[in-house]
């Protein structure tokens, strides 16, 4: 019975997911969080390993990586710019 | 009681079930209600064509979507996501300041806002905020889900069943203004009051807020400043309405066409936002209540709440008050609302301003003591969860229903002094 309950509970959810994270989207990026969303396709040759590729989406330590890449990027770009000066 | 009457009873319940249960969307409940009501109606002849065709009120139509158009231009302006980040500023990052400007801002946007499309707003700055400044997000979450809720309380636009009581009692902008206003403002200040109470050893240590600009929310600052024109045309034109001589539906459409005009925005995209579940819920609704009113049965409510109060307005008041706001808690408020319009109609000779002015409270209040209550609770508690966070049924429903019962305690109060109603 607790279950079923539970279950018709879980049903009544948000309906509009995607309104929700455009609204925040638009809130974080005014509250001086940017951020950007990159689509990347799966690379030629590891069309074999869809499932892997897809649960990176959700992958926190790829995340880190990401994060660790851009870090190295802007990190670069600011020296760039020093020498320049 | 003859068997016609029975089945449109069960016609009735059928579709309140459906609806409060939401087992299939609230439209469809309501259609489905609808096309029996009038499959049993033709076939027993309780109606005839002509009498249903006249059933769904298009002046409520036509209020409700004149309305909606002038609130999704401006909300496609980003004026009230510039409201919510100007709140937000304005408290400095000291929790305290930041905990009543966002109960503050919920219940202001929500004025203009449908309660979903409020919740959405609130839930996505709260959560945002919450999260830079490490606070907890659900006091923050909750409080604004509960003042979106109480908010638009007192205007006739300020949610759907205030439209079907406005227009179905005849009460007009600026009766709703002097029935309610008071009472909305210091129900305002006491339930901000009961959740500082309730969460103030949850809201955080001061922190500095970052910088920024709401202006950065606004994409096209034409369309900003015309949708505050078209915002401050509407309430003006509500306010002085009885010198026009039209209906507030006249003014809603006329507002809506001048909103899609001067918007320049593309019409399509502005229909496809409008909240075509419950403008159908509505008609659905209506056209069962009317069926249900065709047998009778309502009128004999009315005699019947008449009898048991002995005609006292105090009495009905509190009655019209109390059964509302309960049956809110269960049941969607707009349905509440169509249910008991009929009903309060009916009833003979009777202040009938206090009575309307307890249905507006009852069904308007109600609606967040539970989890299950509406739109607004499943809305918040769905953002939370896709955010990660949980928060138990019992943690809701105890705020939730001590703001609930102080809010119904508190508009008793209002009535009974505001329309020096004796036993």
């Amino acid at each position: 019975m607790n279950n079923l309950v539970k279950k018709w509970l879980e049903s009544r959810k948000i309906k509009s997911e995607s309104e929700y994270d455009e609204e925040k989207r638009k809130i974080e990026m005014a509250m001086g969080k940017p951020f950007i969303t990159i689509k990347v396709e799966i690379p030629k040759g590891f069309e074999g390993l869809y499932n892997q590729f897809l649960s990176l989406e959700k992958d926190e330590q790829f995340h880190e990586e990401v994060k660790d890449l851009v870090k190295k990027r802007l990190m670069l770009e600011k020296r760039h710019r020093k020498s320049e000066i | 009681m003859d068997p016609t009457t029975i089945i449109f009873i069960l016609i009735f319940l059928l579709t309140v079930l459906l609806s409060a249960t939401a087992v299939v969307p609230l439209s469809i409940a309501a259609l489905v209600g609808a096309l029996l009501t009038a499959w049993f109606g033709l076939q027993y002849r309780v109606f005839g064509y002509n009498d249903a065709l006249g059933f769904i009120d298009m002046r409520l139509i036509g209020l409700i979507l004149g309305t909606m158009i002038v609130v999704e231009v401006a909300e496609k302006s980003g004026l009230f996501r510039f409201g919510a980040l100007y709140a937000v500023k304005l408290s400095g990052g000291n929790p305290g300041r930041l905990f009543v400007s966002i109960c503050v801002i919920s219940a202001a946007v929500s004025m203009f806002l449908s309660d979903s499309t409020a919740m959405l707003l609130m839930a996505a700055a709260t959560v945002t905020i919450a999260k830079l400044l490490k606070y907890d997000p659900v006091p923050y979450f909750l409080s604004a889900a509960i003042m979106i809720n109480l908010g638009g309380t007192s205007t006739l636009i300020g949610s759907v069943s205030n439209m079907v009581i406005g227009v179905g009692s005849g009460i007009n902008f600026t009766g709703f203004i002097s029935y309610l206003a008071i009472c909305e403002v210091v129900l305002w200040g006491i339930t901000i009051f009961a959740l500082y109470l309730l969460f103030k050893s949850r809201l955080g240590e001061k922190k500095v807020l970052p910088k920024y600009s709401p202006w950065e929310s606004v994409e096209n600052k034409k369309l900003f400043y015309r949708s505050i024109f078209i915002l401050t045309l509407l309430v003006s034109l509500f306010l002085t309405l009885e010198n026009l001589g039209v209906g507030p539906e006249a003014v809603a459409l006329g507002c809506a066409i001048l909103a899609l005009v001067l918007s320049g925005l593309d019409p399509t995209e502005i229909f496809k936002g409008l909240d075509w579940e419950t403008i159908f819920f509505i008609a659905g609704f209506m056209f069962v209540v009317r069926g249900l009113e065709k047998t009778g049965i309502l009128t004999d409510v009315s005699m019947q709440l008449f009898q048991l109060t002995g005609g006292s307005s105090l009495k009905t008041t509190l009655m019209t008050l109390w059964s509302s706001g309960l049956a809110s808690t269960v049941v969607s408020n707009t349905a509440i609302a169509l249910t008991f319009t009929p009903i309060i109609g009916g009833l003979p000779s009777l202040n009938s301003a206090p009575v309307w002015s307890a249905l507006v409270l009852g069904t308007n209040l109600g609606g967040v003591a539970t989890p299950l209550s509406g739109v607004v609770c499943i809305m918040a508690i769905g953002a939370l969860k896709r955010e990660g966070i949980s928060m138990s049924f019992s943690e809701f429903t105890k705020v939730g229903l001590i703001t609930t019962i102080l809010q119904l305690g508190f508009a008793s109060l209002y009535l009974i002094m505001r329309f020096g109603l004796g036993v």
